[in-house]
């Protein structure tokens, strides 16, 4: 039996006995690959055999495929597939038949007429897929009713595209976060420099991800390498920061931040007096006193600077 | 001034068929779903059911996430048997990667799905009930039952409706040191909400006024139309995947599968209410057989890998056959993913089966099918 598809190297042979081999003794002369899948035997034939290929799993008695329990479309991306899954009630076994057929020609003929059940899959194959199910009764879209136009299920068709309509949106919600921070006082740079970081911080964990796995690290280790990446980014960010409070002085101090600075000057100064008149051995009093006058000190120097 | 009507002598009248629209808001469909009868006086002569109102792209949505993301849509898919769902993925999932979940989290699955199948079904007793014109009688009942079973996931899952409880290899986390005096609990007010419904609905007068005979489906025509689950089971074919093609653990319990006579709707409501006896059966051996241990799978991988292949898994949900067909070409999203729809199947025979009957029947017909919206359009 010819090997169509014999350039995939992971193809599993169905054990002797298995359907396949039924198959191979109904239809002699139709070329068809088996492969074993997870739970059942699936079969690849030529598209021109295919009605004979189902006419015959449905009516032969070593067969009889009463079932078709589902029908699939699959995107291979350089050919479109449909799988069609059999069940025979009478003797208790399944298989899949599989059928290719290029994306720009994507005619198939119909088995509507052997399991009335297929007219709607077939329905929703075209409609997803794009396939034109030759001899359908009925092929009108199923599951929008004026069709789309295009075929969602296609690996070629994006999840979500930015629809025209909505850059309009977009656009204005942009320009509404804008003005509610303008509005709000907060500095548009600064709302800039938080996005400008949040992209390279992803940028840093993308990457150092990728590491990890290239090296063949795992779960806790790769999210230490993560972690790491992330850290020595902050402390470069950190860095290139530094600059910027150094302009800081020049703006007049308010109030608030000048009493804390000379409250921390305070707490700085009790802190070594105190270390300075434990290390002489000072009594508590001579201590207290110390601070005391410490205190004076200071109070003077900052009045007269 | 009286309107005279007079009718030009000589001019041959035509009776039309007139078009009916049902839906897409309307109380009979069970969501949003649409269906243009054309009728000819009360008789149907044609039905156009309109599906896809609910169409979100689950399967390509699902096909963007990873194995573990894509549990979620599950959930959303069949919103009245969740449980049953996830189950049919998260094994499809397995069965690929070559994992074996441990004992306990089998059991706690089963127990799991069992019990979301009755509360399913007490769903469609409600509903069915309201369809046919009976609100008060069954409603009510079915809704204050179906709480209890929901306060029991609420408790193990911390949701209500969207538990994303299963993972592939076992479970999220472990049930509550109280499962099984929890589940006992339910189960016995479950074995008296059955015996209610019971006498509540199988003898009412209305009800079997309304559904004996109503568009009976012999075996043949059910198997080429794809009806599963209680639908075909209705029409006399002994056939339960649970039986037919064992999953899980379902092969070391006990269970009848109980089947109709005439396929008619009478026969779809006997099956289901006889399926939720055989349902607390199954609970109850579970529950006995439950062993401590593990309930994940050792030695996962935070972020699943598959490699290539594939698999069509099915599984028996409330509706009937579910189906996964997930495609793996390596990496951690599936390539394909394909949902198996029980009701979106068993819709699509909606049109054969109220041709030649009453507008009123359609209705019932439909509302005999229990569909759920979400799970047809996905």
């Amino acid at each position: 039996m010819a090997q169509e598809r014999s350039q995939e190297t992971s193809v599993a042979e169905p054990p002797p006995g298995s359907v396949a081999d039924l198959f191979r003794e109904a239809l002699p002369g139709v070329q068809m690959s088996a492969e074993q899948t997870a739970l059942d035997v699936a079969i690849t034939v030529r598209r021109e055999d295919l009605i004979r290929v189902m006419q015959t799993a449905k009516e032969d008695e070593r067969l009889a495929f009463d079932f078709m329990r589902s029908l699939s479309g699959v995107d291979h991306l350089d050919e479109l597939e449909v799988v069609y899954h059999l069940y025979s009630y009478s003797l208790g076994h399944a298989v899949a038949i599989k059928v290719r057929c290029p994306p720009d020609d994507a005619h198939m003929p119909t088995i509507s007429h052997l399991w009335q059940t297929a007219n709607w899959h077939e329905r929703e194959a075209a409609e997803l897929f794009g396939f034109v199910f030759d001899g359908h009764p009925d092929l009108r879209p199923l599951l929008t009713e004026e069709g789309l136009g295009y075929y969602i299920m296609r690996k070629t068709h994006p999840l979500a595209e930015i629809e025209e309509w909505q850059e309009d949106y977009l656009k204005a919600a942009e320009e509404a976060v804008a003005q509610a921070a303008a509005e709000a006082g907060v500095p548009m740079d600064e709302r800039a420099r938080k996005i400008e970081l949040a992209q390279k911080k992803a940028v840093v964990i993308k990457k150092a991800r990728e590491e990890a796995r290239g090296r063949g690290l795992a779960g806790d280790e790769e999210r230490a390498a993560v972690k790491a990446a992330l850290k020595a980014l902050e402390e470069e960010e950190a860095a290139k920061a530094e600059p910027k409070p150094a302009e800081a002085p020049a703006k007049p101090a308010d109030d608030r931040a000048a009493k804390i600075a000379l409250a921390q000057k305070k707490a700085a100064l009790i802190k070594k007096t105190r270390d300075e008149a434990r290390a002489r051995g000072a009594s508590q009093e001579e201590e207290r006193q110390a601070v005391a006058e410490a205190l004076k000190a200071l109070a003077a120097e900052e009045k007269s600077g | 001034m009286a309107t005279e009507y007079s009718v030009t002598p000589g001019k041959d009248l035509e009776t039309i068929d007139i078009n009916v629209n049902v839906g897409p808001q309307h109380p009979a469909t069970h969501g949003v779903f649409r269906m243009v009868l054309t009728v000819d006086g009360e008789q149907v002569v044609d039905v156009d059911p309109i599906i896809g109102y609910m169409h979100r792209g689950a399967e390509k949505l699902s096909e963007n996430c990873d194995y573990r993301q894509a549990i979620g849509y599950q959930d959303r898919t069949d919103y009245l048997a969740q449980f049953n769902t996830e189950l049919c993925y998260v094994q499809a999932v397995e069965k690929l990667a070559g994992i074996e979940p441990p004992e306990r989290a089998e059991y706690i699955r089963v127990i799991l799905a069992e019990l979301n199948r009755i509360a399913s079904h007490y769903m469609f007793m409600g509903a069915f009930g309201t369809d046919i014109g009976v609100f008060g009688t069954a409603f009510m009942y079915t809704f204050r039952d179906r709480e209890i079973i929901q306060d029991l996931f609420e408790e193990i899952t911390g949701e209500r409706m969207m538990y994303a409880y299963f993972r592939a290899g076992g479970v999220a986390w472990d049930v509550p040191e109280d499962f099984r005096e929890r589940c006992r609990e339910v189960l016995s007010a479950v074995r008296k909400g059955i015996g209610d419904i019971d006498g509540l609905m199988t003898d009412n007068e209305v009800i079997i006024a309304r559904c004996r005979g109503v568009s009976p489906v012999t075996p043949e025509d059910a198997i080429n139309w794809g009806l599963t689950g209680p639908m075909l089971r209705a029409t006399g074919l002994e056939h339960d995947v649970r039986r037919a093609e064992p999953y899980c653990i379902y092969d070391r319990f006990e269970f009848d599968i109980p089947t109709g006579i005439q396929g008619d709707v009478y026969d779809r409501y006997l099956v289901r209410l006889e399926e939720m006896r055989q349902s607390v059966r199954i609970v109850e051996q579970a529950l006995e057989g439950m062993p401590e241990g593990p309930i994940m799978a050792e030695g996962l991988k935070r972020t699943l890998r598959l490699p290539e292949g594939e698999v069509y898994m099915r599984n028996e949900t409330p509706r009937g056959e579910y189906g996964i067909y997930l495609i793996s070409k390596g990496g951690d999203k599936p390539y394909r993913l394909k949902i198996r729809s029980p009701a979106f199947s068993n819709l699509s025979a909606l049109r054969a089966m109220s041709i030649g009957s009453y507008v009123a029947d359609t209705i019932v017909t439909l509302g005999s099918i229990d569909i759920v919206l979400c799970e047809v359009d996905r």
